[in-house]
This record gives C-alpha cells, sequence and structure tokens, in this order.
C-alpha cells in the first residue's frame, strides 16, 4: 500500500499523519436549489482510478493540500 | 461419507432472462434463491464477473446481530437475524449458525448513556437486549481485563444474546445450491460493462461475451457499486473504503462470545477452529484496492492485547479486507434506482453480510410485485433528496 503525500510545507509524508478529506467537488452557487446541494453533500463520483482529492495535515502544517491519487494502485501524480 | 456429486453447475448465459442479477455474491444469490423458490420466477441468471462470494461475502468476520438503533430499520435486521435460524434446514446446506451473544463494552459514561437509549429502541422492536456490568462481564469473559488498569477502562457492556456467527462461505453455497436446483442459471466470468436502456426502461445488460435481454435487471455488486452508477452516468451516495481483518493461529477454546468494542474500534470472537478473528474499522481514507496493512494491523492488535493481555503469545497468520461502499447515514439504499425494470441493492458498507435473509426475501418481494415492502422502505435511493436520512449511529 505504502505512498506518501506530497506537502507542500513538509516534504514527502506518511498518508496516516493526514485525515481524508474525500474528492474535490464543486460547490454549487448560492441560488442552487435544495436537489443540487443534497446532491453535493451525499452523491460522489468515487472513482475506481484517478481522482483529485483533500488531504488535511492534522499531523503536521496544518493546510489542506490537493492530490491527485489512483485509488485502486495509490499512485499519486502531478496534475 | 463424502459425496461425489457435484453441488453446482455453472452455466453458458442465454440470450435473453426475465430477472439478470448483476452480482454472484451472498444479496445476489439470496434474491436469486426467494424469486425463483417463492415467487415463481423461471428464468433467472446471476452474473459474476469473478467466482461466487468472491468479495465482501466472502470477506467478513461472519458477525450476524440486529443491535442497530434506528427505529426504522429494526424490524429488517431483526427479521435477516430470525431468518439464520432456519436456513440450514431450508437450503439442506449446514451453515454452522452459532447465536453465541456479542458483548458490546463501553468505556466512557457518555457511551453507557447511548448503550441504554439503544437498548430501549432495541426492545422496544422485541430484540433481546441486556446491560451489563463488569462483574458479568467477567463472570462471561474471563480473560478480559476490566480492571481501572486499562488505557480506557470498561464500565459496562451491552449484551446482545441473539447475535453471533454464521460461516460466509457456507452462506454462499447453501444460496447458490439452492437457488441452482430452482432453476436458477449462475454464470461466472461473465463481466458486466454496461447496461442497455430504451427511454426510461431497462431492456437488459451488455457483456464481455455479448448483450443479455432482460425484463429486469437487478444490481447487488457489493463494494463496487459506483463502477454500475459510471455505466448508467448517474452518481451513488456512496464512499468505497476496505475493512481489514486478521486472523491467529488457532488456541484451545477460551472465548465463548463474541467481544466488541465500539469505542476502540476493535472486536473479536474464537471460531469452531480455534483461530481468533480480529476486525476493526474502515481504513481511513477511500480506496478500490483489497490490501493489508502493518498501521491497521498493529492498532488492533494494540488495543486488543489492551484487553486480552494473555494473547501476548498469539500470533497474526492471516489477514485480508473487503470493500465497503458506504453512506453517510449507515444505511444502505435498497429498492428502486429511477430506471424502470432496475432495482438497486448497494451501498451496503461493512453491515451487509448479517442481513443477507432479509435482503433477499425483501429485494426478490420487490422485483416480483414492484410494490416497495414496508421493511424497506427507509432504504430509498429518494432519502437523501426528502431529507429523510436513517437517523442510524455506526455499530
Amino acid at each position: 500500500m505504502a505512498f506518501l503525500i506530497d506537502c507542500p510545507n513538509c516534504g514527502r509524508r506518511n498518508p496516516y499523519e493526514f485525515r481524508f478529506g474525500g474528492e474535490c467537488k464543486e460547490a454549487p452557487g448560492p441560488d442552487a436549489d435544495l436537489n443540487t446541494w443534497c446532491e453535493y453533500l451525499y452523491f460522489n463520483e468515487n472513482m475506481s482510478g484517478f481522482q483529485q482529492e483533500w488531504w488535511y495535515h492534522n499531523m503536521g502544517c496544518g493546510d489542506w493540500v490537493k492530490v491527485r491519487r489512483n485509488t485502486v494502485t495509490h499512485e499519486i501524480t502531478e496534475d | 461419507m463424502a459425496t461425489t456429486k457435484k453441488v453446482l453447475q455453472y452455466k453458458e448465459p442465454e440470450k435473453h432472462y426475465d430477472v439478470v442479477i448483476v452480482g454472484g455474491g451472498l444479496h445476489g444469490l439470496a434474491t436469486a434463491y426467494y424469486l425463483a423458490k417463492y415467487h415463481g420466477v423461471k428464468r433467472i441468471a446471476v452474473l459474476e464477473r469473478r467466482y461466487i462470494g468472491s468479495g465482501g461475502s466472502g470477506r467478513n468476520t461472519e458477525m450476524v446481530r440486529s443491535n442497530k438503533r434506528a427505529h426504522e430499520t429494526l424490524p429488517f435486521y431483526k427479521d435477516s437475524l430470525a431468518m439464520w435460524d432456519d436456513l440450514s434446514a431450508e437450503l439442506d446446506w449446514n451453515l454452522m449458525v452459532q447465536k453465541k451473544g456479542i458483548i458490546a463494552l463501553a468505556h466512557s459514561d457518555g457511551e453507557l448513556a447511548s448503550m441504554r437509549m439503544q437498548s430501549d429502541s432495541q426492545r422496544r422492536a422485541g430484540i433481546k437486549i441486556d446491560m451489563l456490568d463488569n462483574q458479568q462481564i467477567k463472570k462471561m469473559v474471563p480473560s478480559l481485563d476490566v480492571s481501572d488498569q486499562t488505557a480506557l477502562p470498561v464500565l459496562g457492556a451491552q449484551f446482545h444474546p441473539e447475535g453471533g456467527t454464521v460461516h460466509h462461505d457456507a452462506a454462499v453455497w447453501g444460496f447458490a445450491k439452492s437457488a441452482a436446483r430452482c432453476g436458477v442459471d449462475i454464470c461466472v466470468g461473465i463481466e458486466v460493462v454496461g447496461f442497455n436502456v430504451e427511454g426510461s426502461k431497462v431492456t437488459g445488460v451488455q457483456t464481455n461475451i455479448g448483450d443479455i435481454n432482460a425484463n429486469k435487471v437487478h444490481v447487488a455488486v457489493g463494494g463496487y457499486s459506483s463502477e454500475i452508477a459510471r455505466m448508467l452516468g448517474v452518481k451513488f451516495p456512496v464512499v468505497t473504503m476496505p475493512m481489514q481483518v486478521m486472523t491467529t493461529n488457532i488456541m484451545a477454546p477460551f472465548l465463548n462470545y463474541y467481544v466488541a468494542s465500539p469505542r476502540l474500534h476493535w472486536y473479536t470472537q474464537q471460531t469452531l477452529k480455534g483461530d481468533l478473528i480480529l476486525g476493526g474499522q474502515l481504513d481511513p481514507f477511500s480506496s478500490w484496492n483489497s490490501y493489508t496493512t502493518w498501521e491497521e494491523c498493529s492498532e488492533r492488535v494494540a488495543t486488543i492485547l489492551e484487553y486480552f493481555p494473555d494473547l501476548a503469545h498469539a500470533r497474526v497468520v492471516r489477514s485480508w479486507s473487503g470493500l465497503c461502499d458506504c453512506t453517510g447515514d449507515s444505511a444502505p439504499v435498497m429498492g428502486p434506482s429511477g430506471i424502470d425494470g432496475l432495482s438497486l441493492d448497494i451501498a451496503w458498507g461493512y453491515y451487509g453480510f448479517k442481513a443477507t435473509p432479509a435482503c433477499g426475501k425483501y429485494s426478490a418481494e420487490y422485483i416480483a410485485t414492484n410494490k416497495v415492502p414496508e421493511n424497506i422502505k427507509a432504504f430509498s435511493l429518494d432519502r437523501f433528496f426528502n431529507r429523510q436520512r436513517v437517523r442510524e449511529v455506526i455499530l
């Protein structure tokens, strides 16, 4: 499983130092209807492959980091 | 005397079926069995891309229980737990049902209060449940450290006497064999790669060996549900995460109950064979890889050793993991999908195994009658839009 997350402040670190923040989603606009908000909150692409996701470095710098990770192989690439 | 007769004959799929079930796990096989046996549906196919029971069905920790919390879902789980009792006789296959009882430990006053509240809603639904104090726990599980010397001392427990274990591989083969005897075609090595939808009605599935037409299609793919969502061009309210499980070497019998600590995320039981099964929590990030990790193993072993110090000599000999597609409200999605003829049985997270019989029964009832049975109404996909999410607590 071994993979490291590249934190811009702390360098390459063990993923267990981070809190997983889920896949990156586009937030609906302020005038979006309720169904759009429900879909944004609860529904996920849940990709089996590369996805853009948020990681929070809670045992490090305390910053949110955007990572592109393959959820099957755990390979991490630059955009 | 061992039988020389083949238990199950796999079939090549035909071109047309009344019902096609995607996924040859426990839920798919059970649904096929109940459809054929109780609803008289003649032409049913179960399509499995690997081998039957290869996903969560054969990777869980064999626990069956009904100590959930939400009042909408308790009758469903109660039904399921009761159905296991008669299944060995009905399927003519020994499922090794052993209702040994589950002890869930509490480590704080808040947890005790929450367990009492949960016990009350369970009693109201007719589920047997008791609260235990430390003296009673010590008597039932002498090897458990209930003193105040542990990291988070045990303050009490909830006892669920009807909970226990069922052998999962036996359940897979029992349902598969009985379904096949009722005329269901079980096809392995057939991967569904798409759906044929005309207007708003499903007309069949596309597979690696060509199209198969069907009046109705049922999706029971376990942790892989979002792959189905992508074929349909929709999203499901799930995130897929692995759950890791370990077993130890075989020991003399010393543990008669299933012991769990919801707070510290561990549970353990001694199987009939004598090895301990150790389980815990989901991995803390989404993954579609059924790996096992040092981090999970070491954390699980350390927390269990804290309460079972005598296990210091035991060794972890095997570990595996299975994929769980989890919703935010710890409840599954069953019933209509929004496309005519396509029904869902997904998002079962880590609580799908114990629900198998009820799942098969109610899914079959829905497919056969097109009416959503009362006990699974709370599990609709619409609940995420109607602000009717199930008020389940995680346990």
